[in-house]
Order: structure tokens, then C-alpha cells, then sequence
């Protein structure tokens, strides 16, 4: 709803199920049956997060408060240790580099993947042959299993048999140690993953694309805006709350990222690729001793950064929704 | 009204999940008495060979030991590195499997955890086991299982590569005479040595046989001997006789890099004896040599069958049964062949050896390998690993030297 | 019909464009191309330096084991993806409506759980799964693993319903209420029929995450009888080897069939929506 106040002076032919240029939303004032029926929709969601997902989390904190050791994790004694793991974590010489690399990481892909995928909707959303099968290819990169992708991409960017060096040798460049060295690492697995990300940002932008409705480039184009002009005054507008979640949910996706590192550098080599979900694999998983407390003191660390970001997006949907 | 349906739908489907189970393990169980998961009459089994399905020569094993000791054979197989925390998991919810079949560094975690018998417990039979193979499951003066079978590394050659290059691999016999072979490898055009120096249990176990060739201690990682080990690495790989790649490689990419024909030295295990001899050249294996002459000890690779803890302690006899066929010298030998491993029985590797001669070399490389949790290290094993294989990144991949690396590594682990 | 091609209508006009989207199809699906190369290539040629870009050479060995072993996953992985998708769908849309429309109170706070829940990392809802199903007794069941794998969609379902939904004119639910439809009859034949690119899009994420799925499959269902296609990985996998033509062979075959069904989905969907936008 927060996006009709997004069009200005520009209503269309007047319309009257004219599908997003409408009234403001309906009065704030909340009747009891309503609120019935609302939580009647809600009440099977509700329950199934409870069953599903509260004991995982509640397993994860619990698990990141005590101390555990193999043995206290299967006797279930492990003593109640308050933040002392949290602690673990912040003094540990690796929570910097793992704190700058998350950041990189997930601001460049989101980025990327945003940027590309916005910009092939748009392309994708004209008729030309083809275009509908491929943009069903697009998606094919999500069909695959991510150790079978992931291998793909360590396959290809070997040191010395991967397909990539062979390509940047026959135009006359040196080989690059892509997964090797220290210093492109992280540029690796940020192409891998903005590679696997385009196909969802594409498919979700192209829905709220497909909703715009037609009778608004009508308009425009009547009042003689150019393509360019377009898309700035309605498409990008108009796709506000499509874009807001698509690029909400990439951050959720993009921070918990792992499998993809994980598979292709192991978050090295010397941490140079390491994020807060590789660490806290890392420490739960990654060796033959797991950590269980600081890894999952570490998950936890996420899904903090994660909620903040949740509540800036409800207060910015909110806020525009009062507008 | 309508959350009610969509309850009622998610009811149906658990009662229909749990029917399917019930069901399932109810025609199953033949000669069960009655319809629960664990009945009396089924044993499970855990392996970490998921490569053996159904049809497989092991699976038919299992049952065929389920059948001698007159119960009904449940196996589960499990990716190698799942298998350790499936076992903490089913461990703490009570469930565990009845015999457990595990690589062997998780022994000790395990036993630590409290998961396994030790065979005072179960009566396993561990008196024809090598002691130096044993020694993997030992921890606190208790034996935590028996080995199933056990592989090690050494060096497999390319013999044309090396005749191209002029080498002859009798003149290969400490550091000095390996690393001249190289470069004479790489003066010739053709690549050096492949290894695995990943960042995980796997680069550990690799670099393991030049940390002990040198003669340097797990407990003190930042030793002379250390880093004269990790220097020689990175003498390799800034030469150019090894290749960069082995920073990521893991043991299955280092063998395709040899597979290749390319390569002269390959450190790989005893299970590529198979892959070797499709190749399509002349190999041969030597053992990794010591710094100055004489063969480095090569950590031991391969599994143990343990017998988990249950709460019903009337399970055990039957559990030891079971792991007793699967260790017997006629299964041993058929299984280890499968697998591609040595025998842990002087015995069996004698039948093993008198059948394929092949294997003579590697015989005698696992009868002088040594466990990685030897020395009763047991659970601290694991940190050393750790930061021993970061220790090898950080120094190959160029941000530390060997010596600041390992120093690192060693104040660490404390 | 389409806004965007008012001028350019013709094909002659617009080959360009296919060209275009071919290439950049191409360079998108160019790792897609090499696992397919390497699911060719013998053992030998596996790490070549320089790679063949053309499995001259090529092996079919990893095909010939792949359709020895794998067919039957292949029918489990599809019954497993419909499952979740209509799992996700009955679960999610109403709970999109809701939140969008309906205006409930404390709808702000499941909106933030869906957000948290988003954020464990799937290793540990695969650990939770496990201990729970352990204890049910629900390890190894396909209603188990498809419960599992509509954890992956859910609270993004949700989400992405509520963002679509909330575009639903407030007249029109104002106008189905006048002429006396309760909520549920206005959620039936208005909200949904208005939500068809929501729910399209959501089916489309749910089959995929289900049908690509390894974690939860590995946690849950391995050694069971009816296991999905990427499990059929694992048979590839040994503890010290890996039969990497043989496991990109499993991928091929997993993926070809989905690949089909969506690209013949995608055709439907934008024949549907084309239509649904002119009744607009």
C-alpha cells in the first residue's frame, strides 16, 4: 500500500480496480471479528514455526550459554556459563577479519545480485522469441545441489587446471591463484555467490514486475517519457516494496551463506574468506573436537545482525505506511 | 475453520509419516516381536562408507554376520565427516547405533564423550591387532574398539616422467635427493610433486609424515624440526615444483592432478592402489622419506568398530558378535580388499600380500605408521590438527613464514 | 497486452534482443556447461591443465552408473518437491493475507519471527530435525523430509505474500465485503485468484530448494527407502575418494528433468499472466 504515494501526479486512465494507484488503506481502527479472522489465517503459520523452528533456536542459544564438551554434550550437564562464550568469541583474533569479510561479503553480493537481477527482469520483461524458456534457464543454477555448484566453481577457478586461468592465458594474462591466495579469495566466492543469487532476484523483480499495470506505461509513454524516463518515474518506483523484500531477504540469505565458502575455500586460506557462517561452522563442525558453544554463539551473532535489520525494515514500512 | 483443516491436514500427514515408519520397520522385521523402531530382534549398523549400496559386496556382509548371530541387520551409511556428530546426537538422545563403525581419530572424541564401550565392557577380541594400529583407539589405558582395516600414505612415482627426466628414483632417499629429483622434473618441462594442504583434517594427516620425518613432536609445533617440514613445502611450492592448487586440493584432486601423467610424486593413500593401476602408466610407490634417509612415519588412516554405549545392556553380547564377524580374518580380508586397505592382522596381511604383491610396500608402511592420536594425545588431538593445517595455509599461501606460522600455531594450542 | 514492447512489436525487430538474452543465458549457464563437461570426462583428464573445453575424449561411465542406480530417486525427489510446495502454499498464503490485510494485532512480531527464523543456519534446523524425528520416530519418511524441506520456504513464502498481497486494491476486498463474503470467501475467491504471481513464485522457490535440497536429506532421510536424487550423491562419495564424472553425472540427471518442467511451468505461467493481466 506504501507505494501508491510513490506515484505522483500520475494517475492513470481513472480506473476504478486501476490495481495499485487506489485510496490509502483502509482506517487504522482494528474491529475484534476482524482480528478474529486474522489470526485464524495466521494461527496454522503460528503454529508450525512453533513446533518447527522453536526448538532449533532455543537449542542454539541454549546451546551458545553453556559449556560444553563432547561429554557434557551427551550426558547433558553442560554447567551454565551466561555469556561467558560470547566473550570467547569477541577476544578470539579471528571475530575482526570474520566481521569485515561478513560485511564485504554481503553488501557487494547484495549489490551485485540486486543490480543484475533487476536489470535482466527489465530485459526479460520485453517480448522478444525465446524469452520466456530463457528465462527459465536462468533458474536452472538453482536445480543443483550447492556442493555440486560449488565444486563447479573451485573446479573452474584452479590454479592450474581450472577453465578460468585457461581463458585469461590464451587473452595473454597471468594465471590468478583465485582460490589460493589470500588477497582473492573473498573476490571468489563474492563471484560465485552473486552467480547464485541473480536467479532469485531476477524471478521475484519479474513478478513485481508483471504487476505493474500496463495502463501506467500507457500514461507515460502518452506524456512522452522515453524508456529511461520510464523506468525511473514508474517501474523503479512502483517496485519499491517488491525490491524492499527481495533485498531484505538477500541480506537473510546472503549473512547465513556458507556451503558455497564452505566447499570452495573452507573459508581460507588464513581466514581470508572467513564470514560469521563459516566460523561458526568452523567451530561447531569443522574439526574432529566440535565447539559447539562459540559456534553457536556465533550463529546467534547473526541472527542478531539479521533482526536489526528486520527492525529497520518494519519501522521504514511502517513509517511509510502512516505517510 | 479453516486452520482447523490445515491442522488437521499437518496431523494427518505426522500419523501418515508415522504409519509409513511403522510399517516399514514392522514387514522388515521378520523375526521381531513387535512393532517399535528398536525391537530386539534389529541391530543397526553405522558405516561410513555411503559408496556400498544395497547390492553392495558389504552390505551383504553385514547381513550375512546379522543372520549368524540370529538378528535382523538395520545399516545406515554415513559421509565420513557427518558420521562423528550423528554419533554425538543419537549418543544424546539415547539412540544410539548398536555397532558403530568410525574413522579412527574420533575414537578418543567419542570415548571422551562417553559414547563407547571399551572392550573390558564388550569382550572384543584385540589380542591379533598390530599395537601400533591399536593404539589409535586407546585412550586413558582403555580400548575403545578395533580396527576394521588400515590405510596409510606414501609416495606414488610416475616412472615415465621420471625416465623422461633423467631420475632414477633409487637416488631418492632423504629431503635433499627428493627435492634435486624435482627440480630436475621441472627442468625437463614436466611438474613436480601433488599433495593435499587443504585446510582440514585432510592437509593435517598429509603433512603429518614430513612434521614426523623431520622429527618434530605434536606437542611442541613450533619446533626447529617443524619448521624446517613446513619450510620444505614452501620451498616446493615457491620453485614451481608444486603446484599452487594444493592449498585447496583435497586427496581425491591431488590423484587427479597425478592421473593426469603430468606429475612425477604424488602423496596419496593406500586406496588409489585401484585408480594407480587404470592410470595408464608405469607407477610405483615408495615410502615417504625421512629429512636424512630412512622411511618417515605416516600417520594410519582407516576405521574402527566400536560397540556404543545402550541402555539396554542385554544388546551388548549380540553387538559383540556382530563386530566380531565383521573383524574375523576371512571378512577382514574380503573387506579390506574391497576397500582397497591393508589388513590390521599380520595374519590377514599375509594372505593379503601372498595374493598381491602390490601391497608389500604398504604393508610394511602401515606396519611403521602411527596413530594421530597415539602417545595418548586423544582429545587434544583435534586442536593440534587444527592449527597445525592452518599453520601450512597461512605459510604456503604466502601470509606468514613457516616459523611465524607454527609459533602462532603452538601458542594456540595452549 | 505488455507495456514494454508498444513500439517494437514485430519479431523482425526485435531478433536482436534474442540475441541478446542468448548470450546472456550462455554466460550464466556457463558453470552449468562445465559440470556437464566434467561429468564426461575420464578420470585421467580431470585435472588437466590446460581443461578440454569439449569432452572430446569423453566417458559415458559416469551416465551408465548413474542410470544403473539413481531412476528411482528421481520420482521420490518430484513427490517430495510437490509435497512441499503444496505444504508451503496451504501454510503460507493465508498467513500472507492476513498479515497484508487483515491488519492483525502482533502481526508485526510474526513477521520478525519469520524474519529470525530465516536466519538459523540449516545445519542446525537439521540438527533439531534430527533429535525430534529421532525421537518420533520419523527419520527415513518422505511426509518427514518434505515437512523438513518446507521449513526452507515457509517464512520466505510468507513474506513474499504479504509483499504481494499488501498491491491488492483495499476497494476490491471492501467491495467483497459488501456483498457480504466472510473473510474466508473473499481470501478464496479474491485474494488468491489476484495472487496467482505470488503463489507462482513461491511454488517455483519451494520445488527448487526442495529438489536441490542436501542437508536436510542427508540429516533425515539417508538409508531410508526412498531417498531424493541428491542423495544419490552420496553414492559417489566414498571416505577417501570422490567419483567426481559419476556425482556430476547424478547432478545432470537430477537436473534435466526439473529443467523441463520449468521451462514448460515458465510458458504456462506467462501465458496465464498475460491473461490474467488483460481481464485486469
Amino acid at each position: 500500500m506504501s507505494h501508491t504515494t510513490q506515484v505522483p501526479h500520475r494517475r492513470p486512465v481513472p480506473e476504478p480496480s486501476g490495481a495499485a494507484a487506489t485510496a490509502p488503506p483502509p482506517a487504522r481502527r482494528r474491529p475484534t471479528s476482524q482480528q478474529w479472522a486474522a489470526w485464524a489465517f495466521l494461527a496454522p503459520v503460528t503454529l508450525y514455526l512453533a513446533l518447527f523452528y522453536a526448538y532449533p533456536l532455543y537449542r542454539n542459544i541454549d546451546l551458545s550459554l553453556r559449556d560444553y564438551t563432547v561429554r557434557s554434550f551427551v550426558q547433558g550437564d553442560a554447567p551454565f556459563t551466561g555469556l561467558e562464550n560470547y566473550r570467547t568469541v569477541l577476544d578470539d583474533p579471528t571475530f575482526v577479519p570474520a566481521l569485515l569479510h561478513t560485511v564485504v561479503f554481503t553488501a557487494v553480493c547484495l549489490v551485485f545480485q540486486y543490480a543484475i537481477g533487476l536489470a535482466l527482469a527489465v530485459f526479460f520483461n520485453q517480448h522478444f522469441r525465446l524469452s520466456a524458456t530463457l528465462r527459465a534457464l536462468f533458474l536452472v543454477p538453482w536445480l543443483l545441489p550447492l556442493i555440486v555448484s560449488a565444486s563447479t566453481w573451485s573446479w573452474m577457478l584452479n590454479s592450474d587446471s581450472g577453465v578460468v586461468n585457461a581463458l585469461l592465458s590464451a587473452v595473454g594474462v597471468g594465471p590468478v591463484n583465485w582460490l589460493t591466495s589470500p588477497s582473492w579469495s573473498l573476490t571468489s566466492v563474492i563471484i560465485a555467490n552473486i552467480w547464485i543469487g541473480v536467479p532469485f532476484n531476477l524471478v521475484v523483480l519479474y513478478s513485481g514486475l508483471q504487476s505493474i499495470p500496463a495502463s501506467l506505461y500507457e500514461a507515460a509513454a502518452l506524456d512522452g517519457a522515453n524508456a529511461w524516463q520510464r523506468f525511473w518515474r514508474v517501474t523503479f518506483p512502483l517496485l519499491r516494496p517488491v525490491s524492499a523484500i527481495t533485498l531484505l531477504l538477500g541480506l537473510v540469505y546472503t549473512l547465513k551463506v556458507f556451503d558455497i565458502i564452505w566447499i570452495m575455500t573452507k573459508g581460507g586460506p588464513a581466514d581470508s574468506s572467513t564470514t560469521f557462517a563459516t566460523w561458526s561452522y568452523q567451530l561447531g563442525f569443522g574439526n574432529l573436537l566440535p565447539a559447539f558453544g562459540p559456534g553457536a554463539a556465533v550463529g546467534n551473532l547473526l541472527v542478531v545482525a539479521a533482526l536489526v535489520f528486520g527492525l529497520i525494515y518494519v519501522r521504514v514500512q511502517r513509517k511509510q505506511a502512516l505517510s | 475453520m479453516n486452520s482447523f483443516s490445515r491442522r488437521r491436514r499437518l496431523t494427518t500427514a505426522a500419523l501418515t509419516a508415522l504409519a509409513v515408519v511403522t510399517s516399514a520397520t514392522a514387514c522388515g522385521g521378520s523375526g521381531s516381536t513387535g512393532a517399535q523402531g528398536e525391537d530386539s530382534g534389529t541391530y543397526a549398523i553405522w558405516d561410513p562408507y555411503p559408496q556400498f549400496d544395497k547390492s553392495s559386496a558389504w552390505a551383504k556382509l553385514l547381513d550375512g554376520c546379522g543372520t549368524e548371530a540370529g538378528v535382523k541387520i538395520k545399516r545406515t551409511a554415513f559421509d565420513t565427516s557427518d558420521l562423528s556428530n550423528k554419533a554425538l546426537l543419537a549418543a544424546q538422545q539415547d539412540n544410539s547405533a548398536d555397532v558403530l563403525i568410525v574413522d579412527n581419530p574420533v575414537v578418543s572424541t567419542l570415548a571422551e564423550a562417553g559414547v563407547l564401550t571399551t572392550t573390558d565392557d564388550n569382550e572384543l577380541d584385540t589380542s591379533k591387532v598390530d599395537p601400533n594400529l591399536l593404539a589409535a583407539g586407546q585412550s586413558g589405558g582403555k580400548t575403545y574398539g578395533t580396527p576394521i582395516g588400515a590405510n596409510t600414505l606414501a609416495l606414488y612415482y610416475n616412472k615415465d616422467v621420471l625416465n623422461e627426466a633423467g631420475v632414477d628414483i633409487d637416488s631418492v632417499k632423504d629431503w635433499k635427493s627428493l627435492t634435486a629429483a624435482l627440480e630436475k622434473v621441472k627442468k625437463a618441462g614436466k611438474k613436480g610433486i601433488t599433495f593435499s594442504a587443504i585446510g582440514t583434517e585432510e592437509g593435517s594427516f598429509q603433512f603429518l609424515p614430513w612434521f614426523w620425518g623431520a622429527g618434530a613432536e605434536l606437542t611442541e609445533l613450533d619446533s626447529a624440526e617443524a619448521v624446517s617440514a613446513l619450510s620444505l613445502w614452501k620451498d616446493w611450492l615457491d620453485k614451481g615444483y608444486a603446484p599452487n592448487s594444493v592449498l585447496n586440493n583435497t586427496q581425491t584432486t591431488s590423484w587427479q592432478e597425478f592421473a593426469s601423467g603430468d606429475y612425477a610424486f604424488s602423496e596419496n593413500g593406500t586406496w588409489q592402489l585401484a585408480n594407480a593401476e587404470k592410470a595408464g602408466f608405469e607407477y610405483g610407490v615408495l615410502p615417504v622419506p625421512g629429512v636424512s634417509g630412512g622411511n618417515a612415519a605416516a600417520p594410519t588412516g582407516g576405521e574402527f568398530v566400536t560397540i556404543p554405549v545402550q541402555g539396554d545392556t542385554d544388546r551388548y553380547a549380540t553387538s559383540q558378535k556382530l563386530a566380531a564377524c565383521l573383524t574375523s580374518a576371512q571378512n577382514l580380508y574380503d573387506t579390506d580388499t574391497t576397500l582397497s586397505y591393508v589388513a590390521p592382522t599380520s595374519e590377514v596381511q599375509d594372505k593379503q600380500v601372498a595374493t598381491n604383491a602390490e601391497l608389500k610396500p604398504w604393508v610394511d608402511a602401515v606396519k611403521a605408521a602411527k596413530g594421530r592420536t597415539s602417545d595418548d594425545l586423544g582429545t587434544k588431538y583435534p586442536k593440534i590438527s587444527e592449527q597445525l593445517w592452518k599453520a601450512v595455509q597461512s605459510s604456503l599461501s604466502g601470509s606468514k613464514s613457516p616459523k611465524d606460522a607454527l609459533t602462532a600455531a603452538q601458542s594456540a594450542v595452549k | 497486452m505488455n507495456p514494454m514492447n508498444l513500439t517494437n512489436r514485430s519479431p523482425s525487430r526485435t531478433w536482436w534482443k534474442t540475441a541478446i538474452g542468448l548470450l546472456l543465458t550462455a554466460v550464466m549457464l556457463f558453470p552449468v556447461y562445465w559440470m556437464l563437461n566434467v561429468s564426461f570426462t575420464p578420470e585421467r583428464d580431470m585435472r588437466k591443465s590446460p581443461p578440454d573445453l569439449f569432452p572430446a575424449q569423453g566417458t559415458l561411465d559416469g551416465y551408465r552408473r548413474v542410470l544403473d542406480e539413481q531412476l528411482p530417486y528421481l520420482a521420490t525427489s518430484l513427490v517430495i518437491g510437490l509435497g512441499t510446495v503444496a505444504l508451503t502454499v496451504a501454510l503460507a498464503a493465508p498467513a500472507g493475507y492476513a498479515l497484508a490485510k487483515l491488519r492483525p494485532r502482533g502481526g508485526g512480531i510474526l513477521n520478525f519471527v519469520l524474519l529470525a527464523a530465516q536466519m538459523i543456519p540449516g545445519i542446525i534446523m537439521a540438527m533439531g530435525f534430527y533429535a525430534i524425528y529421532l525421537s518420533l520416530g520419523l527419520l527415513q519418511s518422505v511426509p518427514g523430509l518434505i515437512v523438513a524441506d518446507s521449513t526452507l520456504a515457509v517464512p520466505f513464502a510468507v513474506l513474499i505474500f504479504t509483499a504481494f498481497m499488501s498491491g491488492i486494491p483495499g476497494e476490491l476486498l471492501q467491495a467483497a465485503k459488501t456483498d457480504g463474503a466472510g473473510p474466508l470467501r473473499t481470501f478464496w475467491s479474491v485474494v488468491l485468484p489476484m495472487s496467482r504471481n505470488a503463489v507462482v513464485t513461491v511454488s517455483l522457490f519451494a520445488f527448487l530448494w526442495s529438489w536441490s535440497d542436501f542437508v536436510f536429506a542427508g540429516t533425515l532421510v539417508n538409508g531410508g527407502a526412498h531417498e531424493p536424487i541428491t542423495l544419490g550423491i552420496y553414492h559417489y562419495i566414498g571416505n577417501n575418494n570422490q567419483e567426481w564424472n559419476a556425482i556430476m553425472a547424478t547432478a545432470v540427471v537430477a537436473s534435466l528433468p526439473a529443467a523441463v518442467i520449468l521451462v514448460l511451468a515458465q510458458r504456462y505461467v506467462a501465458a496465464g499472466v498475460t491473461a490474467g493481466a488483460v481481464k485486469d
